[in-house]
């Protein structure tokens, strides 16, 4: 009797839908991890053994890695004190900021590249002079460097914007400005040691998109022809069979891994960020 | 000379005026309340002192040092919000010790320094403790501690007890006074709640729609009302219309009875001008000595128990008064309807 009323109160249909939508992300998952260990039945692990012994894989890789971190610092530079600013003195200018924010995904990635190449390959000179302020900035290693992170932190902008924004608006931002104001603080410390701490979770979140996202990105990498990560695995996906899938499947291990420790930071400030 | 001045100190967000030629002289050591319903400018006012609005016009002067535009961390001013403000991701102790390590005070002193403030606010078990593991009471009075660990030339305070229950703030007020008077330091109080304005002060300024309307002791505020806006805010009161009987015996009339006042403006009233009276509740009482002032006939309408107090609802003519009589078990209370004398002296008649 009790088994039978339990199977009515089962939501057959809920769970019907939560398997389907879980398929969907898992299969082509399994596909990938069953494809990338199939090359020599004797040895299972060698798609991803010839992967890691690719010395351009790890250049390239760490390569991405370090403009990753330079697109999180410059993004964290920009967007952390004008969306504090925007918060406690400008609210009306809430609405255009966020309509800015929202650019790059109206705007693709390719009309930022031609942008970034027409502007910058030729050099700044003073106007009406031969004076050059600045050279052209895609004719050398540090400046296409600069050009791409520029790039990029336009890219992550919306993410990283719409984070820090959310994590403002879990604290009474003006409130603790004019505590820390009150008690002789400037405005780097409050920054500093009050706004960033307190968003602390969703500058984590914020900046694992930024990750995720530049570490992947091939359009701006391969026209500034940079030798970044995503040009490779393209490269590298058109002219061999197995070390993508392993590679891919690699890729969705460290993003897990990536959202994994981000659980674990921000548990006690999601507590804390609760109590108020 | 005085400590703290505030001179002809205006304030208008556009058209409106917020805060309309504020004057005030504070002693050192002295506490003022500022009192007003919502939107009265007092935390406009507050909000000056502090450095967070600058006024339109007029200057304030500590210390003799005009601070009218400096910024609010050159101030040396300390502050406390109705909403704690306490920084989330810092300990008790590090919220306290906030002030100090900006002003670079060396370790070791910094921390004798907190540990004096932890002490002062009784929450020594409580010093690794974070804002949110707190009460409320508990966050309000690190929020105390934090502001007065930097020795600050001013306490602010904008309404600090407003979010705290009846109880914890009533024992909170007793305590703030009791600090303040102990380390005599200059503070600003605003509240909308006279009870807690006329239990704290030195001084009270109770201001109305961005203008001061009275300043003086809670003493002088609840007896020596100026005007009706503050007899009416400041407790409770009864109004009624008279007519000017006498000016230069200070006789009136309501409703054909004859009333007596010693209310010193009425010398330059009119006969027959109509004026407005006022009376406390607490200042009936029935007329067991035939010779007060006024002694009237009444009509006993209601009768509410309010536990130390009784009130009682009378009729004088055809106006209603409330009468306050303190409640004791052997008290004889009236029938409802019965005719009763009840009296006043002629200081409790206000005419405003």
């Amino acid at each position: 009797m009790s088994f039978w009323r339990r199977l009515r109160k089962f939501p057959f249909l809920s769970w019907l839908w939560l398997i389907i939508g879980a398929l969907y992300f898992v299969l082509p998952l399994i596909a990938t991890l069953e494809f990338s260990l199939s090359w020599d039945p004797e040895l299972p692990l060698k798609a991803y053994q010839r992967a890691f012994e690719d010395n351009d894989f790890w250049e390239t890789f760490l390569y991405s890695n370090a403009l990753a971190v330079a697109t999180i610092v410059v993004s964290v530079i920009l967007i952390v004190p004008t969306a504090y600013w925007i918060r406690l003195r400008l609210p009306e200018a809430r609405r255009l900021v966020e309509f800015i924010t929202l650019m790059p995904f109206v705007v693709p990635a390719i009309i930022l590249v031609f942008g970034l190449i027409r502007i910058y390959s030729s050099s700044l000179d003073v106007p009406f002079t031969e004076i050059e302020l600045m050279p052209p900035l895609t004719n050398f290693k540090m400046g296409t460097n600069i050009l791409i992170v520029a790039g990029y932190t336009v890219l992550a902008m919306p993410y990283m914007y719409r984070s820090v924004d959310t994590g403002m608006r879990t604290v009474d931002i003006r409130t603790l400005t004019e505590a820390a104001q009150s008690l002789g603080a400037s405005w780097f410390t409050i920054i500093a040691r009050i706004i960033l701490p307190n968003i602390r979770s969703a500058l984590l979140s914020g900046a694992l998109l930024t990750f995720a996202i530049v570490v992947g990105e091939v359009t701006l990498a391969s026209f500034l022809g940079v030798d970044a990560f995503g040009p490779y695995l393209f490269l590298i996906g058109q002219h061999r069979a197995y070390e993508p899938a392993a590679l891919s499947f690699v890729t969705f291990l460290l993003t897990w891994l990536a959202m994994g420790l981000i659980q674990l930071f921000t548990g006690g400030q999601g507590q804390a960020a609760g109590a108020h | 000379m005085s400590y703290l001045s505030l001179t002809n100190v205006t304030k208008q967000f556009g058209d409106t005026v917020v805060v309309d030629s504020f004057n005030l002289e504070m002693e050192k050591g002295e506490f003022v309340s500022f009192l007003g319903p919502s939107g009265c400018g007092k935390t406009t006012t507050l909000r000056m002192v502090a450095g967070f609005e600058v006024p339109t016009s007029g200057t304030i002067k500590l210390d003799g040092v005009d601070i009218t535009d400096k910024a609010p961390n050159q101030r040396n001013v300390g502050m406390i919000f109705q909403a704690y403000a306490l920084f989330p991701n810092m300990t008790v102790a590090q919220n306290i010790g906030f002030g100090l390590k900006v002003r670079k005070m060396p370790s070791e002193e910094a921390k004798e320094r907190v540990n004096e403030m932890i002490s002062l606010i009784n929450l020594e078990k409580h010093a690794h403790k974070y804002p949110y593991q707190l009460s409320g009471g508990q966050q309000q009075r690190v929020s105390l501690a934090r502001a007065l660990a930097i020795r600050p030339d001013v306490l602010l305070l904008d309404e600090p007890l407003s979010a705290l229950d009846a109880k914890i703030r009533v024992s909170l007020r007793a305590e703030i006074r009791a600090i303040q008077k102990r380390l005599g330091i200059t503070a600003i109080f605003v509240t909308h709640d006279q009870e807690e304005a006329l239990s704290i002060s030195d001084r009270i300024v109770v201001m109305n729609v961005g203008e001061m309307e009275q300043v003086g002791t809670p003493f002088e505020i609840y007896n020596f009302p100026k005007t009706q806006f503050v007899a009416n805010f400041v407790g409770s009161l009864n109004n009624a219309d008279a007519e000017v009987v006498d000016p230069a015996n200070g006789i009136l009339a309501m409703d054909g009875v004859h009333f007596k006042t010693a209310d010193e403006g009425m010398k330059n009233r009119r006969k027959g001008e109509q004026v407005k009276i006022s009376v406390r509740p607490e200042r009936f009482s029935f007329a067991v000595e035939p010779l007060k002032d006024n002694v009237v006939e009444s009509t006993i309408e209601n009768i509410t128990f309010l536990g130390s107090v009784v009130r009682i609802q009378i009729s004088i003519g055809s106006t209603k008064f409330n009468m306050d009589t303190f409640n004791n078990p052997f008290l004889e209370l009236p029938a409802i309807g019965a005719k009763e004398k009840v009296m006043c002296s002629k200081e409790a008649v206000l005419v405003l």
